[in-house]
C-alpha cells in the first residue's frame, strides 16, 4: 500500500477563494500545490515526491470545465474532450490517445498542460531515490547531482511527457492563468519554461484557468503522432502535431512533445521552408525538426530512437494535414 | 546521505467525516482529510471489493462508478468526490439477482484469478449503460485501462459481448444461484435413453 | 420411490407389525434435498460418453482406462469455475482483505545497497516510536529456508548482508500504517558497501566476496550457483551439416505480473498456534518454511491459503515476509497484516532469468536434425529460488518434440546483486525453446523447405523416449502443427506476404506436472492426496491442499468428482483452503494440479462409487457391473426404472458407518534414466503446442504488432474446454509480452529502474491480436481421463512464433528479446545500410523456392503420419527411441550400437577449450577439488 503523506486538502468553491488561499500561504511561507485530476500529483505525492503542505484542490470550482471550438476550461477531463461535439477535432483526438479511458476521466486539460516532467531516476519512491542517493530534481535540499546527465546540478533534464502541449501550440492556443496578483495569459508556445524543476512561467499561487484559440480554428485542419510502446497507459516517447489552414502555408504550425524538458514549437523550422509548403518539403521540414531536438536517456526508449522517430512523426503528421 | 529527504508520516492530516453515497446507502466514514478514495472504502466503507493492484492507476482493478462514470479510486481524493454516488462491485447486484455482467464474466471466462475483475465489471456497466450494443472495437476502449495478466481479454471482451445481449433482452436472464430447488430429488426415470417396454 | 422417504423417528405411517402394534417411530416426509436444481433425472449425455463405452463421444486418439467411469455429467463440458459467484461479486477474499480483530500493520525495511555487510543496526529509536508495538530483525530468525531443500539460502531478514537493492533488512509492525512507515526512518544501521556484481557474465568470475557461499561444493570463488552439464546421442553427426543455425540471444528478465501484490496475515492465536494467511501457489512449502524458520512443529501452524489474485509462479516460493508477518505477530501478540506496493513486489521479484542463450543446430542431408548444442548462461539474482531446476530446464526441456541425432547443453546459474529470478510460467523452457525454433525456421530457410514440413517430418511419435531418457506417452504435436496450418491459411501466406506483414511458426514442449517431487520425504509420499466426505445430506466435501490460483484446478476437481458420481457440480463442495483440513498437496507449480490432483480426485471419487454401488447392489439385486450412474440415481443397465436414488443408496451405504469417507492418491510412475540431473524434466505426461502467429511491422518504426494468432495446444482430453481455451489465450497475452514489451529494466547503476506497470509494459487489451485456440486431444493414457497439463506449455510457441513472423516480414533475424521498437528498427537500420543505404520501404520480403528437399519431408511427415496414428491408438506398442530416425535398433540400448553414441554430464578436459559462455563454469574446480572445505 502507498499510504498518502500528510497535508491539508482545501476545497475553494470560487476562483477568488482560491487565490485567496495562495496568497495566505504565501504570506505565511507554507508551501502548497494545486490538484485538479490528480493523476500527476497524487502518484508523486504517493512516491513522497514534492510533498507539499497545503493541497488546493480545484474540483469544487464550478465553471471551469467549458468546452468549446474556442475555450476549454483547465477542469474540463480529457476524457470528455474526446467525446465533446464542439471540440477541435485535433484536440479529441490527442486527448484520446492520452493514457488509459480510466485516467482521462479523472485527468483535466490543465493537469495535463501543467504536468510534471519525468524522468526513470526521479518517478519512484522515497526507498528508490534513496537507494540512489536522490538527483537534483528531487527538491529536497540533498544536492545531488543530475542522474541522467552526471556531474551537471544545474540543469534538470526530466523529460516532459505532455500529449496536448503541441496540438494547443499547433492550433495557435493562448494560456490563462489567473493569481493572487490577478490574471494574465500568453500564447501556449510562451508557456513552458527550459529546465525540468521549474517548468513553466507560473509563478508561486498562479494557476491555469483556460486555453482560447482563434476566432478560425475551426479552419484548421490538424494531426498528432505519437510514439508509444503500448496504446494504452503510456506517456508519449515522442510527439509531433502539426497543423494548418489548408492552402495557407503561412499558417503552418508544428510542435513536438515529450523529447526535452518542455515541449517545443518549430516555428523557427517551419519558416526556414519559405513561404511554400506541400508534400515535398516534407522530407527537408522533418529532417530539420528531428534536427532541433536533443532528447536524454530517461525515458522508456532509448533517445537515439526517439530522435530519429520524430522525422517519422512528422513527416506522417505533415502529410496527414495535406490529406495525403 | 544528505539533507531532509525523508516526508514525515506523521502525524496524519486531520480526520474529517466524509460522506457519500456507496451503492445507494449514505455513508459516513471518519477519514484524514486527504485521503485517498480507495482507501477509503475499503479500510472504513468496508468495501473490500475494490482492489488495490498498483496503487499508481495503470491496473484498474480499483475503478468505481463515481455518478456513473468509470473512475480510478486510487487516483483520486476522497475530498473531491464528496456527497457523490459511488458505485462498487458490491452494488452491482441486485440482491440476490447478479447484474448481467456478473453473471456473464463467470460464464463466458472473463474471470480467472478474479483479482482484476471488480474493475473490468466497473468498466463494462459503464459502458453497457451508455451503449447496449457496442462492438468489439468499443468494448476495447472501454476496458482498456484495465489490466488483466490471466484472461488475454479476449474472453472479458466475449463476455461483455454477451451481458449486452442480456441487457438488450437479446438473451434471457439468468435467476438466482439461490433460488429455491423445487423438490431436487429425482424421482424416477425420466430418460429418453430408456429402452422401450421397460416398465417395471 | 413414489412413495416418499422414511425415516426414524416421527408418527406413525399407518402399517402395523406382526404382533398388531403400529410402526413406530416411522414418517413419510419429504425426502431431505439432495441438491441440485434440476426436479427430475437428467437424461445421459452420450455425446459426452466415450464410444469406447457405448456413447457418442468420438475418440481418434482411442480409449481410456477412465472411460468406464465417464457419465457425461461434466467432463468435457465448458463450465464457469465454481468460484466465480465469490469473484464476480468482490466476495473473494485475496490477501489484503483477511482483517481480524485487533490487527496491526507490518512494514518492511529494505536495503538501498546492492551489497553490503550490516555491521549493526540499532533499533532503539524505533522502538521508542510510540505506536511501534515489535521490531524485529535478521537476529530473530537465523535458520535459512529456501524453496529447493539442497539450496537453502534466504533468511527472513539480512543475517550478515544484504543482497540487492530491496533485499530484507529488518521489519516493524505498528498500530497504523503511516506509524509503520515513519518507524522505518528510525533504524540506524552501520553499513560496510560491497562490490556488487550485475552482468551474469561477471558471475562467472572469481570474486573477493562471493554472494553465497556453498562450502565444498561452492564452484571457485565464483558466483556460480549451479551449472549443468549433459550431452547425449552421436556427436559425429553434427559434422558436414547441409543446414546449420548459430544463434545468440539475449532475453531480458521478465515478471509474472500478477496484479494482486502480495499480502500476509499472520495471528499466533490464543491456543499458541500461528494461523498465516497467504496468497500462496504453494501453502505446503511455506508451511514447511514457516516451521523451520519459526522453530515449531508444522502442525502448530495453519497455513490458509487465501484467493490468489495470479500467481504464474510468483507466489510459489515461501516468502520472508511470510516469515517477517509471523515473527512480529508472535513479539506483539497481535494479528499483523503485510501488504506489499508494487514496488516491493517488483522487489521479490522471482521472475523470468535474464538469459544469454547461445544455440547451435544442425541437418544433415536428409534434412534430419543431427544436432542441438545449447548453452544458457542465466542470471539468478541475490538467491537460489527455483534455480537450481531452471537450469536444468533450460536445456532438457528441449529435447522433445524432434528426434535429435545429438544433444549438448551446457548451463550456469550466477548469483547477481539483483532481485531473485524464479519459476515462472513456462519455467526455464520459454527461453530456450524460442531460441531454438528460431534455428528450425533459419535451418528450414537454408534448405529451402516449408518449416512446418520439416518439424512434421522430424517429431518424436507417442509411446516413445526422448535422446535425454524421457517417457513421452500420449502425444499430439502433429495434430497441432497440421491444424494450426490449416487455420491461418499458412500456405497461401507464408512468404508471400508484403513487406511488413509476416506470418511464423513456433511449437512447444512441456511438462504435465514434475515426476519427483521436491520433497522426497518421507520417501514414497504421494504427490497428491484428495479426500472425500459425503454426509446424509448428500452434498460432497472434497478436501484437497490444491492451491487454485485462478487457473481453476478447484473447478476440476468439483468436475472429475461430479463426472464419477454423476452428481450435479453444484452437489460437490471443495474444501482447499486450510492446511488443518486438507491433504496435503505439492501445491500449484510445474503444471502439475490437474494431472496429479484430478487423478487423486479419480481415485477418492471411485472408492465412494464402489460403496454407493455396493448399496445399490444390495438394494436392488443387480451386481454393480450392470448398474449405471446417472445424475443422481443408480439403476439397471437394460431396465432404467429399476434403480435407486443416490440419496437413497447413499443412506444404505451410510447404515452403521455414517459419512462416506475415502481418500485418493496419487504418485507418479517411477521413470527415466540414472544419469546426473535425469530426474530434472521427467513428467509422467508431456504437453505439446503449435502457433502460428500473423504480425505487422511498421518498418519506418519497428513497431511490431501481433494481430492473429492460431493456437492449438494438445492438452490430452480438455476436462473444461472454457478453461483450457482461457488459459491458452492468457498464455499468448503473457507470451506476448515478453516477446514484444516486457523487460526488467537495470540500469546503468543497476538498479531496477522500472518497478511499476507503467514501465514494466505488459500488454493492453490493444496490443493483444485475435487468437483463436485449436484444442487437440491425444487422451493421455494416464492422465485424469486423458487430461494433460494447459496452463504452462501453451505459452512456449508464442514467442518463436512471433519471431519467425517478424523475419517473414521484414527479413531479419532479431535475436534480442524483447522486441520493443528501437531494437526491431535498429535491426531494420543495420540492414538497409548493409544493401547499400536503401530506404526501409524499399526492404526485399523473404521468398521460399522449394528445394527437392522438400518432397523428402512432405512424403516422410506422411509416413510417420501413419507411424503416429497406429502408436498413439495403441496398434503398434513396439519400443521406440530417439536414434530410430538415425537408423537405430530400439530394442538394443543405443549405447551398444554406434561408437559415438554416449551419454555424458561432465565434461571431458578436452572439451573445455570449446565450451559456450555458460559452459565456461565448468573450468572452475569445487572447493572440495582444490583442498577447501569452508
Amino acid at each position: 500500500m502507498m499510504l498518502m503523506p500528510p497535508f491539508n486538502l482545501h476545497h475553494p468553491k470560487t476562483v477568488e477563494e482560491a487565490c485567496e488561499l495562495a496568497a495566505t500561504f504565501l504570506a505565511n511561507k507554507e508551501s502548497f500545490d494545486w490538484v485538479a485530476g490528480g493523476t500527476d500529483l497524487l502518484p508523486n505525492y504517493k512516491w513522497h515526491i514534492n510533498v507539499k503542505t497545503h493541497v488546493i484542490s480545484l474540483a469544487n470550482i464550478p465553471g471551469l470545465d467549458t468546452i468549446s471550438m474556442h475555450e476549454i476550461g483547465a477542469m474540463a477531463r480529457l476524457g470528455a474532450l474526446t467525446t465533446a461535439e464542439n471540440v477541435h477535432p485535433l484536440i479529441a483526438s490527442a486527448a484520446s490517445k492520452i493514457a488509459s479511458s480510466l485516467i482521462r476521466n479523472n485527468a483535466t486539460l490543465g493537469g495535463n498542460i501543467c504536468l510534471d516532467t519525468r524522468c526513470f531516476w526521479f518517478n519512484q519512491s522515497e526507498d528508490w531515490r534513496r537507494s540512489i542517493d536522490w538527483c537534483h530534481k528531487e527538491d529536497c535540499g540533498t544536492g545531488s547531482d543530475c542522474r541522467v546527465i552526471p556531474n551537471q546540478n544545474t540543469l534538470c533534464v526530466a523529460t516532459y511527457q505532455g500529449d496536448l502541449a503541441p496540438s494547443l501550440m499547433a492550433l495557435e492556443g493562448t494560456i490563462h492563468i489567473i493569481g493572487p496578483n490577478g490574471p494574465r495569459s500568453l500564447p501556449v508556445d510562451e508557456f513552458f519554461q527550459l529546465d525540468g524543476i521549474t517548468r513553466n512561467v507560473l509563478q508561486e499561487g498562479e494557476f491555469v484557468l483556460k486555453v482560447t484559440f482563434p476566432e478560425n480554428v475551426a479552419n484548421r485542419t490538424g494531426s498528432y503522432k505519437k510514439l508509444r510502446v503500448r496504446e494504452s497507459w503510456d506517456f508519449p516517447e515522442a510527439g509531433v502535431a502539426s497543423s494548418w489552414i489548408p492552402g495557407d502555408p503561412s499558417s503552418l504550425r508544428v510542435a513536438s512533445t515529450a523529447l526535452e524538458s518542455i515541449p517545443r514549437s518549430h516555428q523557427e523550422e517551419v519558416d526556414a521552408l519559405g513561404t511554400a509548403f506541400s508534400k515535398e518539403h516534407i522530407p527537408q521540414l522533418s529532417e530539420a525538426i528531428m534536427k532541433s531536438i536533443k532528447p536524454v536517456n530517461n525515458t522508456a526508449l532509448p533517445p537515439r530512437y526517439r530522435k530519429s522517430m520524430v522525422r517519422v512523426l512528422a513527416k506522417r503528421s505533415l502529410r496527414e494535414i495535406l490529406g495525403d | 546521505m544528505v539533507g531532509k529527504e525523508h516526508v514525515t508520516m506523521i502525524p496524519s492530516a486531520p480526520k474529517t467525516i466524509w460522506s457519500a453515497t456507496v451503492n445507494g446507502q449514505d455513508v459516513q466514514a471518519i477519514a484524514p482529510s486527504n485521503a485517498i478514495l480507495l482507501d477509503v472504502l475499503r479500510d472504513e466503507v468496508g468495501m473490500l471489493g475494490v482492489k488495490r493492484g498498483c496503487d499508481l492507476g495503470t491496473c484498474g482493478c480499483c475503478a468505481v462508478l463515481i455518478d456513473g462514470e468509470p473512475r480510478l479510486s486510487c487516483l483520486c481524493l476522497a475530498g473531491q468526490v464528496e456527497g457523490q454516488e459511488i458505485t462498487t462491485v458490491e452494488g452491482l447486484a441486485d440482491g440476490a439477482h447478479l447484474a448481467p455482467i456478473q453473471t456473464c464474466f463467470a460464464t463466458h471466462g472473463g474471470s480467472q484469478c478474479g483479482f482484476c475483475t471488480p474493475g473490468f465489471l466497473m468498466s463494462a456497466e459503464a459502458l453497457l449503460n451508455e451503449n447496449e450494443n457496442p462492438t468489439r472495437d468499443e468494448i476495447a476502449c472501454a476496458i482498456e485501462g484495465n489490466l488483466c495478466r490471466c484472461t488475454g481479454y479476449q474472453q472479458i471482451v466475449d463476455s461483455i459481448e454477451a451481458a449486452a445481449e442480456i441487457k438488450r433482452g437479446d438473451a434471457p436472464a439468468p435467476s438466482p444461484a439461490s433460488d429455491p430447488h423445487p423438490n431436487p430429488h429425482p424421482e424416477g426415470p425420466d430418460e429418453p435413453s430408456m429402452p422401450p417396454g421397460h416398465a417395471r | 420411490m413414489a412413495g416418499g422417504y422414511r425415516q426414524q423417528p416421527g408418527a406413525s405411517s399407518g402399517e402395523v407389525r406382526k404382533d398388531g402394534k403400529r410402526v413406530a417411530g416411522k414418517q413419510k416426509f419429504p425426502p431431505p434435498g439432495s441438491g441440485g436444481s434440476r426436479p427430475t433425472m437428467a437424461p445421459r449425455d452420450l455425446d459426452s460418453i466415450p464410444e469406447s463405452v457405448g456413447g457418442k463421444e468420438p475418440q481418434p486418439a482411442g480409449s481410456h482406462i477412465h472411460d468406464r467411469y465417464r457419465t457425461g455429467t461434466e467432463v468435457g463440458k465448458p463450465r464457469a469455475l465454481v468460484d466465480s459467484h465469490a469473484k464476480v461479486t468482490g466476495q473473494a477474499w485475496y490477501g489484503d482483505d483477511v482483517r481480524l480483530p485487533n490487527e496491526i500493520i507490518g512494514k518492511i525495511l529494505r536495503s538501498p545497497h546492492h551489497y553490503a555487510k550490516i555491521k549493526s543496526i540499532d533499533t532503539s529509536k524505533v522502538e521508542a516510536l510510540p505506536g511501534v508495538l515489535a521490531v524485529a530483525t535478521g537476529a530473530d530468525a537465523p535458520n535459512t529456508f529456501g524453496v529447493l531443500p539442497v539450496t537453502k539460502d534466504e533468511h527472513a531478514m539480512a543475517v550478515e548482508k544484504v543482497r540487492h537493492v530491496g533485499d530484507l533488512v529488518a521489519c516493524v509492525a505498528a498500530v497504523d500504517e503511516a506509524t509503520a512507515m515513519e518507524a522505518l526512518n528510525l533504524f540506524e544501521i552501520e553499513w560496510e558497501v560491497l562490490d556488487p556484481v550485475f552482468d551474469p557474465r561477471k558471475g562467472l568470475e572469481d570474486q573477493d566476496e562471493p554472494i553465497h557461499w556453498r562450502g565444498k561444493y561452492h564452484v571457485g570463488t565464483t558466483n556460480v550457483q549451479k551449472r549443468v552439464f549433459q550431452e547425449f546421442g552421436d556427436r559425429s553427426l553434427v559434422d558436414d551439416p547441409t543446414a546449420s543455425s548459430h544463434g545468440k540471444w539475449r532475453m531480458e528478465g521478465v515478471h509474472h505480473g500478477f496484479t494482486e501484490p502480495h499480502a500476509v496475515v499472520a495471528h499466533w492465536d490464543p491456543n499458541g498456534r500461528l494461523q498465516l494467511y497467504t496468497p500462496q501457489q504453494v501453502p505446503h512449502y511455506a508451511h514447511r518454511a514457516l516451521s523451520t524458520v519459526l522453530e515449531v512443529p508444522m502442525h502448530q501452524i495453519n497455513v490458509i491459503r487465501t484467493f490468489v489474485g495470479g500467481g504464474f509462479g510468483g507466489k510459489s516460493d515461501p516468502f520472508p515476509h511470510e516469515m517477517c508477518a509471523a515473527i512480529l505477530s508472535r513479539k506483539a501478540g497481535r494479528p499483523v497484516r503485510i501488504n506489499f506496493s508494487r514496488e516491493e513486489v517488483y522487489w521479490i521479484n522471482r521472475g523470468r532469468h535474464p538469459s544469454y542463450i547461445e544455440v547451435k543446430m544442425t541437418a544433415d542431408e536428409e534434412a534430419r536434425i543431427s544436432g542441438f548444442d545449447i548453452d544458457a548462461l542465466i542470471d539468478g539474482g541475490g538467491f537460489a529460488s527455483f534455480g537450481h531446476v531452471t537450469s536444468y530446464y533450460n536445456g532438457v526441456l528441449a529435447t522433445a518434440p524432434y528426434e535429435l541425432g545429438s544433444f549438448h547443453y551446457t548451463g550456469a546459474r550466477v548469483w547477481t546483486n539483483k532481485p531473485a529470478s524464479g519459476a515462472m510460467r513456462g519455467h526455464g523452457a520459454v527461453n530456450t525453446r524460442c531460441a531454438v525454433e528460431v534455428g528450425l525456421d533459419e535451418m528450414a530457410e537454408q534448405m529451402q523447405v516449408d518449416p512446418i514440413d520439416l518439424r512434421l517430418a522430424n517429431l518424436l511419435p507417442p509411446h516413445s523416449r526422448t535422446i535425454s531418457g524421457f517417457r513421452i506417452t500420449s502425444n499430439g504435436m502433429r495434430e497441432a502443427l497440421e491444424r494450426v496450418r490449416d487455420g491461418s491459411d499458412w500456405d497461401a501466406k507464408f512468404r508471400q506476404m508484403p513487406l511488413g506483414k509476416g506470418i511464423g511458426i513456433g511449437c512447444g514442449f512441456f511438462i504435465s506436472g514434475s515426476g519427483l517431487p521436491i520433497h522426497w520425504d518421507p520417501n514414497r509420499f504421494p504427490h497428491a492426496t484428495v479426500h472425500i466426505q459425503i454426509d446424509m445430506d448428500g452434498g460432497v466435501t472434497v478436501h484437497t491442499g490444491a492451491a487454485d490460483i485462478g487457473q481453476g484446478s478447484t473447478t476440476a476437481v468439483a468436475q472429475v468428482v461430479s463426472e464419477v458420481l454423476a452428481l450435479p457440480i453444484e452437489m460437490i463442495h471443495v474444501r482447499s483452503h486450510e492446511s488443518d483440513t486438507s491433504p496435503v498437496d505439492l501445491g500449484s507449480y510445474s503444471s502439475r494440479v490437474t494431472f496429479m490432483n484430478a487423478n487423486a480426485a479419480i481415485r477418492a471419487a471411485l472408492d465412494i462409487r464402489e460403496k454407493l454401488l455396493n448399496a445399490a447392489w444390495e438394494m436392488l439385486g443387480y451386481h454393480p457391473d450392470v448398474l449405471v450412474l446417472n445424475d443422481r440415481r443408480i439403476y439397471y443397465k437394460h431396465d432404467p426404472a429399476v434403480g435407486v436414488s443416490y440419496l437413497q443408496a447413499l443412506h444404505k451405504a451410510q447404515e452403521d458407518k455414517g459419512s462416506l469417507i475415502s481418500s485418493g492418491a496419487y504418485r507418479s510412475p517411477p521413470m527415466g534414466g540414472v544419469h546426473k540431473g535425469a530426474a530434472a524434466g521427467l513428467a509422467p505426461a508431456y504437453s505439446f503446442s503449435a502457433y502460428v502467429a500473423e504480425v505487422d511491422v511498421d518498418v519506418e518504426t519497428g513497431l511490431v504488432s501481433c494481430t492473429n494468432v492460431w493456437a492449438a495446444h494438445d492438452c490430452g482430453k480438455a476436462l473444461n474446454p472454457l478453461a483450457v481455451e482461457g488459459q491458452i489465450i492468457g498464455s499468448c497475452h503473457m507470451g506476448l509480452g515478453q516477446v514484444l514489451s516486457e523487460k526488467m529494466v537495470y540500469g546503468r547503476t543497476g538498479h531496477l529502474q522500472n518497478p511499476n506497470l507503467l514501465e514494466y509494459k505488459i500488454p493492453s487489451v490493444h496490443e493483444m491480436p485475435h487468437v483463436t485456440p485449436i484444442i487437440v486431444e491425444s487422451s493421455d493414457p494416464e492422465g485424469p481421463f486423458g487430461a494433460k497439463e494447459a496452463g504452462e506449455g501453451p505459452l512456449l510457441p508464442i514467442l518463436p512464433a512471433v519471431v519467425n513472423a517478424v523475419y517473414d516480414a521484414i527479413g531479419v533475424r532479431i535475436r534480442e528479446l524483447p522486441l520493443t521498437p528501437d531494437v526491431v528498427w535498429k535491426a531494420i537500420s543495420a540492414k538497409t545500410k548493409s544493401l547499400g543505404g536503401i530506404d526501409e520501404t524499399e526492404l526485399p520480403s523473404p521468398r521460399l523456392e522449394h528445394s527437392s528437399l522438400q518432397a523428402t519431408l512432405v512424403a516422410r511427415g506422411l509416413e510417420h503420419k501413419e507411424r503416429d496414428r497406429r502408436r498413439q491408438r495403441s496398434e503398434d506398442t513396439s519400443a521406440y527411441v530417439n536414434g530410430v530416425l538415425f537408423g537405430f535398433d530400439p530394442d538394443r540400448p543405443l549405447e551398444d550400437q554406434v561408437d559415438g553414441w554416449k551419454s555424458a554430464v561432465e565434461p571431458v578436459p578436452e572439451q573445455l577449450a570449446e565450451l559456450g559462455l555458460a559452459g565456461k563454469a565448468w573450468l572452475k574446480k569445487e572447493q572440495r577439488q582444490m583442498g577447501g572445505d569452508q
